[in-house]
């Protein structure tokens, strides 16, 4: 119902690419019409500010869980709606509904959407969690770490996280009656940034722009790096300073180009972003993905400015700076 | 006159907007709506073409070619010449491959671009190392495990070690509380390793452990080091300061300070496993090891003792009782044809040597004709001939089950750059196997059954390759 509500809303407000209801994860389009688990129920946490230390691959955030018995590493992915699971360590778990025969880029693929038991996150228990099953091999691959999995955005819907990368820590706290972190539990109070977030397909999306041009960006923290792209900021090319071009070999052999380049003059929220870094590329199937046409992609270059709290219920993203705590 | 100054003014101008619109730098790599732009200056320093031609993504080994006036590298890569004044050369390059990317998710672009070099937080070829704590509170105990212990923190609920040796683990590594502090023993290998505490769930370095190390990755953790070796110097008991010193250590003679133990003395240290050169100094004069009788001279004439330490491989060669000379040659030395001799034994060849942890090819040299180790059965093909095969301190056994009928079952995968024809294995019993050595991480492999590739039809784990047959997972710990 929730989903329906916000399909319903960001039509209006966004140019929907996919048209219909259909959930995408990692390289997979799900038509989830087809089968509605209903919502998981909500978690059992015994806790008022629950402290996860998280380790670091590259730029991206891992947090471990355990799935039953398995522990191991999850990526914390904004980028991505809902708990995903690693086909190579859950190829054989029950599937519970049907799937596109293909992924976006064509290339078959297994996945399929399925329901783990007995999730936990230290103290943050999940009875059930219905999840997706895809390929992330080129996470292992390319960062060298196992990687059971994705901590999709649903699994915090309930609470606001805060990601300190200076200490490499993520608090997990319960809002109260009014969406907010009680004053008792508030870690950082040096805030330098704020802005309203939107949930598209549960994927948190921000309102900014690129020397005065406005852009809805994707919040993503699987994306180690911000991304642009090249169609809609054509015109912004005078003001970009090219770092380097590269050649990208891309799942099923496939080579592609991008340019990372570096522009200052980045506002989300009330705050102004300097010297940014961006992979200038096509972006459309990222959007299809995302279930949404997407301007750009705040990624790692974008997070690692301050410790971010992502508040879900309230729908507030905040930035805090450093030294303060 | 009037006129001629006009003219003057009129070529000023013209030579300034055409400077102008070669560009100002003379080096300079532009993006534009449609277009990349590269100027390049063909008389700046080869430094400088090298590294803007590395931003606009043309290969290094074309600034050689370009300062030669050679431009097939840059055209070859979809650059069009569009100026060339003197030495000023411009190109241009279309956007559009920026509108092909099938990629639907940031990390598949974004992990293969951010390349990271090595694996921060995973210590790799360390020669040697000594540990350094304000208080000993890690400690190797009889039993062969390693003890650590935090002091303190006795409010904490939570404290976990985490380190390399469990992966990071943030949640295996429980300690256990008690009077004297948050304790736990693990099991260690001799090496160097990185680790840090979790108290309550935040990362603390190891608060008596003097010795850290940044791990590349912005991290700094404590440093361990599981000792190996003792070096020991008897008598000299009357000498006021012994050190030892080798190339490990690039013969620093005031690092590795020993300690009088009785009539001798003595420096326990991690030394990674191949060939030392040490000596001793006992108040400021050089000496040799009196009790290592293997000595060598060095490029500058100096006499240093030599240690070898790994694991003794035993080569034999039975027969061949008319040869003359054999040897032995494979990977380990470089194919070195008459530097590894075997000596004549009892109706056979036979020469121990020592090897560190690894995966060879070896073969030997029978009065120069090379030939495989005959009772060895794990072999490899390369170029056409047969090399044999021998793992050191191997840490695995790969089997497959079945295939009773099969000919050949090679082993391949990503710790031999999938060389298809990889190494052989052994048919035992029911089942195909061969023992290798593999380094902590993960690997990717497969089986070729006579000819026919498959994944390990044991081994529950595969992911996914490019040509849609997958290939089987293993993760060293």
């Amino acid at each position: 119902m929730r989903r329906l509500y916000f399909l319903f809303l960001f039509t209006i407000c966004f140019n929907s690419v996919s048209g219909n209801k259909r959930l995408a994860v990692a390289d997979i389009t799900f038509k989830n019409a087809a089968y509605d688990p209903g919502p998981d129920p909500a978690p059992y946490a015994d806790f008022k500010t629950l402290v996860v230390p998280i380790k670091r691959a590259g730029n991206l955030i891992i947090v471990e869980a355990t799935v039953d018995t398995l522990e191991g590493n999850f990526v914390l992915d904004t980028g991505a709606p809902y708990l995903v699971l690693n086909e190579t360590y859950f190829r054989d778990a029950p599937r519970i509904a049907d799937q596109d025969a293909a992924g976006i880029n064509g290339a078959s693929s297994g996945a399929f959407a399925t329901v783990v038991h007995n999730f936990n996150i230290l103290d943050l228990h999940y009875d059930r969690l219905t999840a997706d099953v895809t390929d992330l091999s080129s996470i292992e691959n390319g960062r060298n770490i196992k990687i059971l999995g994705l901590l999709g955005t649903r699994l915090f819907s309930k609470f606001a996280i805060t990601v300190d990368l200076f200490r490499n820590v993520l608090y997990i706290q319960k809002l109260d009656k009014n969406g907010n972190i009680p004053e008792t539990e508030r870690v950082f109070r040096d805030r330098f940034m704020v802005s309203p977030i939107r949930f598209l397909n549960d994927v948190v999306f921000l309102k900014g722009s690129v020397n005065n041009k406005e852009f809805w960006f994707a919040f993503d923290t699987a994306a180690e790096t911000n991304l642009l792209d090249y169609d809609k900021c054509k015109k912004l090319m005078d003001n970009m300073e090219v770092i380097n071009r590269a050649k990208v070999t891309g799942v099923g052999g496939s080579s592609f180009e991008v340019i990372y380049a570096r522009f200052d003059q980045l506002i989300v929220g009330d705050r102004m972003f300097m010297k940014n870094r961006v992979l200038l590329t096509d972006l459309e199937k990222m959007g299809k993905a995302y279930g949404y046409g997407v301007d750009g992609i705040l990624g790692y270059d974008f997070f690692v400015r301050g410790i971010f709290t992502i508040n879900f219920v309230k729908k507030e993203f905040e930035m805090y700076i450093y030294t303060n705590q | 006159m009037r006129h001629y100054g006009h003219i003057v003014i009129l070529l000023l101008l013209l030579t300034g907007s055409m400077s102008k619109a070669i560009g100002q730098n003379r080096n300079s790599l532009i993006i534009t709506e449609d277009n990349l732009i590269l100027q390049l200056d063909l008389k700046s320093p080869a430094k400088e073409l090298d590294s803007i031609l590395k931003i606009a993504g043309i290969s290094s080994s074309n600034t050689g070619k370009v300062l030669k006036g050679d431009f097939s590298g840059l055209n070859v890569d979809g650059w069009k010449m569009s100026a060339h004044e003197n030495n000023v050369v411009r190109f241009e390059r279309s956007l559009s491959d920026l509108k092909e990317n099938p990629q639907s998710q940031p990390y598949l672009i974004t992990t293969r671009i951010l390349q990271i070099d090595g694996r921060p937080g995973y210590p790799e070829n360390v020669k040697y190392g000594f540990n350094k704590y304000a208080k000993i509170t890690v400690y190797g105990l009889s039993s062969g495990l390693t003890r650590f212990i935090l002091p303190g923190y006795q409010q904490a609920k939570r404290v976990f070690l985490s380190g390399n040796f469990n992966s990071w683990s943030t949640l295996k590594g429980l300690m256990k509380k008690t009077d004297g502090g948050w304790v736990i023993d693990v099991m260690l290998a001799p090496g160097a390793y990185e680790y840090k505490y979790i108290v309550e769930s935040r990362w603390i370095t190891d608060p008596n452990n003097l010795l850290q190390m940044n791990d590349g990755g912005g991290n700094v953790n404590s440093v361990f080091y599981k000792y190996n070796y003792t070096f020991k110097l008897s008598g000299y008991t009357s000498a006021h300061r012994v050190t030892v010193a080798g190339d490990f250590n690039k013969w620093n003679a005031n690092e590795l300070i020993m300690e009088k133990k009785g009539d001798a003395w003595e420096h326990e240290l991690y030394l990674s496993d191949g060939m030392h050169q040490y000596r001793f100094m006992t108040d400021g004069q050089w000496i040799t090891d009196p009790a290592n009788p293997v000595k060598v001279k060095d490029d500058d004439g100096n006499l240093n003792s030599v240690l070898n330490l790994g694991e003794t491989v035993t080569f034999k060669l039975r027969g061949y009782s008319n040869a003359k000379k054999v040897f032995v040659a494979g990977d380990f030395n470089n194919w070195r044809p008459d530097e590894l001799s075997l000596k004549r034994a009892e109706n056979s060849w036979v020469l121990p040597v020592v090897l560190t942890a690894g995966n060879y090819n070896y073969k030997f040299i029978v009065d120069g004709e090379w030939i495989a180790d005959p009772d060895n059965p794990h072999y490899s093909i390369e170029k056409g001939g047969k090399n044999s095969f021998l793992s050191v301190k191997p840490n695995y056994t790969f089997k497959l089950k079945g295939f009773s009928d099969a000919g050949t079952v090679i082993l391949t995968g990503t710790f031999d750059n999938w060389d298809p024809n990889g190494y052989t294995l052994v048919h035992n019993g029911d089942e195909w196997t061969i023992k290798v050595y593999l380094k902590p991480g993960k690997w990717l492999y497969k089986f070729r059954v006579d000819g026919k590739w498959i994944i390990d039809p044991g081994n529950k784990l595969w992911e996914q390759n490019e040509f849609d047959t997958g290939n089987s997972v293993l993760w060293m710990e």
